[in-house]
């Protein structure tokens, strides 16, 4: 029986056309996360080099002043890259991957984006998560919108009742061979992924895989839900494009756009002015304006007099980091709200597939907004290593070469990669599940 | 072909759509969506766009608030350009969220703008987002062709359409009374939403702005009607060619899925595959290369600033720097600014020609896939595309200039040379003399010359498709 169906289904030309569009798309989708992590790699080879020749060649202008040196060295705090990224890019081409900071007020350099072309941006990458959250569905509704109504409409359904002795177990079976080819595809897709972008075969991987199985099942299920209903090839076509539409395009859009609105982020803008300001409205106050807060956030420096009537290292640093704290609450309010929108989308996701598989693929890919906020965290830190580092060595006027600058090179930043599976998993799964009971009790009519 | 026959067969096409639950569904779904996407859109541009009047205002403010100080002083505490939204960004978002918004103007540096929407938010925004715009260009053509499919494969497979020649209708009659009634239809969609957009335009355009406005509502107008037309042609074409009612309906959801979904994304997939740019670091390690090459502020024995310095210094008949009649500093920061901005707006020029190939792959499409041509000239003339955003981008960047340079003028005139007597500051009535940003949207002829191709992509796209309708109504099968 088995044989048969697959014989006949090979047979056909939609058959072919799936196969073909789905492999050429994915390869397609695979060989641009490929590029995707190459121009990584290039940007981190850049960031590299850029460092050590800009230490070496200020040094030769300002060994004297060490402060003045300072003032222009740029440092750079990489976000170690996975190759798992390169299945879901999501937001990882908007937040970029590396700062460069000097040690300077941060709040000033912190969102310094990378270039990238806004109607790329606007369009989407074509990643592989793509191919699996848009293309997947549409195959899988193709190959199953006429599964019943086809043989109705044919006229075979009345030879076939006769034949047969369970007419669902017929059309499962139909289901099985189409749904069958769907995954072995899916699959293959991903274990090219596995070699090509040469993902090391961990949790994280395997997530995504059980993730995308998932998926493909529930929107399998929806597909033999509507067949269910036993209606006519038009009404179907016509229904399950309509739920696609509805879930992968209207639906998330207006959330996002809800969102957006619900939660602006004036504060943004705020800080960002209040952070220059901060710094320096202080060039036309007394010293003590500065060096108060300063020393309050950093006691140990005590010890440095601060002249009154020239200028200082101690008082030029003092100044920046005081644009930082007069922005330091503005700056965690709009953190705040960026988490807020985060966190609405995700439990917003959590009744609809589409939306959840997107935010899960970004979320174990390492490409999600928190993992860029975490790197955010972090850059605030290893900026205040920097500085807490150097600023004895500029206060107490060392010369540039009592540094050790070879330690100086570009660092890296290795994310936590922290999820859950059961709140990974779960969602798609209670609703597939949900709707195969639906379908299966419509079908008893049969 | 006889006007009576065309009305009575449109007429006929109305009275079955509106009987069907398909139209009465679509109807409730676009008002829900109608509603929503106004209230937000305008909430958006409404909010943002007062937002950022306030940070510009405030901005201003602190920049005259200064006291008296050296000039320099000034070029570093800089001021910022805050990106205004076009009125009709409430119809089109397009590129709106994916750009930056503000960006922070000194001397010797040009910062990125930042804050885009899209850096603020979460993975879900790749879904895309509603605007009225989106409305007409996605969820309409698939109404349409939901709402036409059966047209007229459905009157062949009920056997009407033969009835109907018999009675002595001819078959261009019915070709276009069927286009002509879909077309219509599809107008029942368009109309409301562009009455809203002319109500925004009408309150929020003021004096010089409003004929640019209403010249750019029109423009828009009359394409989605075109882009309509072609939509309703594609459909009766589909129908009369096709032998089953669902084949009709599962080739012109292909269709749809083809022109809206995957042609776009993957021709500007394919674009940014073909065509690669350099990251931010590189291009900045290649722009500090060549500066260094042309001349190096930073650098004491610099050959092209000792060069300048000796000419200088020549010209003026002194013998050295602190003799001359201007505040050398000053103007070795001006030639210096000078330089290092051309070398910075030459590599970004080559950038944004490599973002120009990546994106033409996408924008000649057109010619194949009209979605493309109204999707670029919707977003152009909406004010919300890349060059749009380039526009504010260089305004931003001449006033980061002349601010800069106006600031190393100041020094010059008004600052002694080191170890001449006289004050190191000046009046804080300079500051208030310096005018604020201000943003003025891309000028509607700029506009038609970008949009060219997407104009006349739609233009032949229309005669294209009363040609085919033309075509097909003479070799109309009625059986």
């Amino acid at each position: 029986m088995y044989r048969l169906l697959f014989k006949s289904f090979f047979r056909t030309k939609i058959f072919f056309v799936s196969l073909v569009l789905l492999l050429t798309v994915g390869l397609v989708s695979i060989c641009i996360g490929k590029q995707y992590l190459v121009k990584q790699e290039q940007a981190i080879v850049a960031a590299q080099e850029f460092q050590k020749e800009s230490i070496k060649r200020n040094i030769e202008y300002h060994n004297d002043d060490l402060g003045l040196l300072l003032y222009y060295l740029r440092f750079t705090l990489i976000k170690k890259p996975s190759n798992i990224s390169a299945i879901s890019i999501g937001q990882s081409d908007v937040n970029p991957l590396l700062q460069t900071v000097t040690i300077r007020g941060l709040e000033g350099q912190k969102y310094d984006t990378d270039f990238e072309n806004p109607s790329l941006l606007m369009s989407g990458n074509l990643d592989l998560g793509f191919v699996i959250i848009y293309l997947i569905p549409l195959v899988l509704i193709a190959l199953t919108f006429n599964l019943y109504s086809e043989e109705k409409e044919l006229g075979t359904w009345r030879i076939l009742a006769a034949q047969t002795s369970g007419k669902s177990k017929f059309l499962y079976k139909k289901l099985a061979v189409k749904m069958l080819f769907v995954f072995v595809v899916l699959i293959f897709l991903l274990f090219m992924a596995k070699i090509i972008l040469q993902i090391p075969l961990d949790r994280r991987y395997l997530v995504i895989l059980i993730q995308s199985v998932l998926y493909s099942l529930f929107w399998s299920t929806l597909c033999f839900f509507i067949v269910s209903l036993l209606k006519s090839s038009s009404f179907n076509a016509l229904v399950l494009i309509s739920i696609w539409v509805v879930l992968t395009i209207l639906l998330p859009a207006m959330v996002n756009n809800y969102v957006l609105n619900k939660y602006q982020v004036p504060e943004a803008l705020n800080a960002m002015v209040e952070q220059r300001d901060g710094y320096h409205n202080k060039w036309d106050l007394e010293k003590e304006a500065t060096m108060s807060g300063f020393l309050e956030a950093y006691p140990q420096y005590k010890k440095y007099t601060v002249p009154e009537d020239k200028f200082s290292w101690i008082w030029y640093y003092g100044m920046q980091h005081m644009g930082d704290i007069t922005a330091k609450e503005t700056s965690a309010e709009m953190t705040e709200k960026i988490m807020q929108r985060h966190r609405v989308n995700e439990k917003v996701a959590l009744f609809v597939p589409t939306m959840h598989a997107q935010l899960s693929f970004n979320t174990l890919a390492g490409t999600d907004m928190v993992s860029h906020l975490d790197f955010l965290k972090a850059l605030t830190k290893y900026h205040e290593s920097l500085r807490l580092e150097f600023y004895p060595k500029i206060f107490d006027n060392n010369p540039a070469d009592t540094i050790d600058w070879k330690v100086h090179n570009a660092k890296f930043y290795t994310p936590k990669h922290e999820f859950n599976w059961v709140y990974i998993i779960l969602p798609t799964l209670l609703i597939t599940l949900l709707i195969t009971v639906f379908g299966r009790f419509n079908l008893r009519k049969l | 072909m006889r006007k009576p026959m065309i009305y009575l067969l449109a007429g006929k096409l109305w009275k079955d759509a509106f009987r069907s639950k398909v139209m009465v569904i679509a109807l409730g779904l676009m008002v829900f969506l109608l509603l929503f996407s106004t209230y937000s859109g305008w909430e958006n541009y409404h909010d943002q766009n007062y937002t950022r009047d306030v940070m510009q205002d405030k901005v201003q403010q602190s920049w005259e608030n200064n006291p008296d100080k050296h000039p320099h002083r000034m070029a570093h505490y800089g001021s910022f350009a805050f990106r205004l939204k076009h009125v009709l960004s409430v119809f089109d978002l397009g590129m709106e969220n994916f750009v930056g918004n503000a960006v922070f103007l000194e001397a010797h540096k040009q910062n990125t703008v930042n804050f885009s929407e899209a850096s603020m938010s979460t993975g879900l925004l790749r879904f895309g987002e509603v605007s009225l715009a989106m409305l007409l260009k996605v969820i309409v053509p698939l109404l349409i062709f939901y709402l036409g499919f059966a047209s007229i494969v459905r009157e062949r497979e009920n056997g009407t359409l033969k009835l109907l020649i018999s009675q002595g209708i001819s078959r261009k009659e019915i070709v276009f009374g069927k286009w002509f009634g879909l077309w219509g239809l599809s107008l029942v969609f368009l109309l409301p939403v562009f009455l809203v957009v002319l109500l925004f335009v009408l309150i929020e355009s003021h004096d010089s702005l409003y004929a640019d406005s209403l010249l750019r509502f029109a423009v828009l107008f009359i394409s989605y009607i075109l882009f309509f037309a072609i939509l309703s042609a594609i459909t009766i074409l589909v129908s009369a060619f096709s032998k089953t009612s669902k084949g009709a309906l599962v080739k012109l959801l292909g269709i749809w899925l083809l022109f809206v979904i995957i042609l776009p994304k993957s021709l500007q997939a394919i674009g940014y595959y073909l065509y690669p740019t350099p990251s931010k670091i590189e291009m900045e390690t290649a722009v500090e290369h060549d500066l260094i090459k042309q001349g190096d502020s930073h650098n004491p024995d610099d050959p092209h600033f000792k060069a300048l310095k000796d000419s200088v210094l020549l010209a003026n008949n002194v013998k050295q720097v602190e003799d001359l009649p201007f505040n050398y500093g000053g103007f070795v920061m001006a030639k210096g600014e000078a330089l290092s901005t051309a070398i910075y707006l030459e590599h970004q020029e080559r950038l944004y020609k490599v973002y120009t190939k990546q994106n033409n792959l996408e924008r000649n499409s057109a010619f194949l896939n009209p979605y493309t041509a109204i999707k670029n000239l919707s977003m152009g003339f909406s004010g919300t595309n890349f060059q749009s955003f380039l526009h504010f981008k260089d305004k931003a960047e001449a006033y980061r200039y002349k601010l800069a340079q106006d600031m190393n003028q100041l020094q010059m005139d008004f600052i002694p040379n080191k170890g001449k007597a006289g004050p190191n500051k000046i009046s804080r009535e300079y500051w208030k003399a310096f005018p604020p940003f201000k943003y003025e949207f891309l000028s509607v002829s700029r506009v038609f010359k970008n949009e060219l191709i997407s104009i006349l992509a739609l233009m032949l796209w229309s005669v294209l498709a009363v040609f085919s309708l033309l075509k097909v109504s003479t070799n109309l099968k009625a059986i």
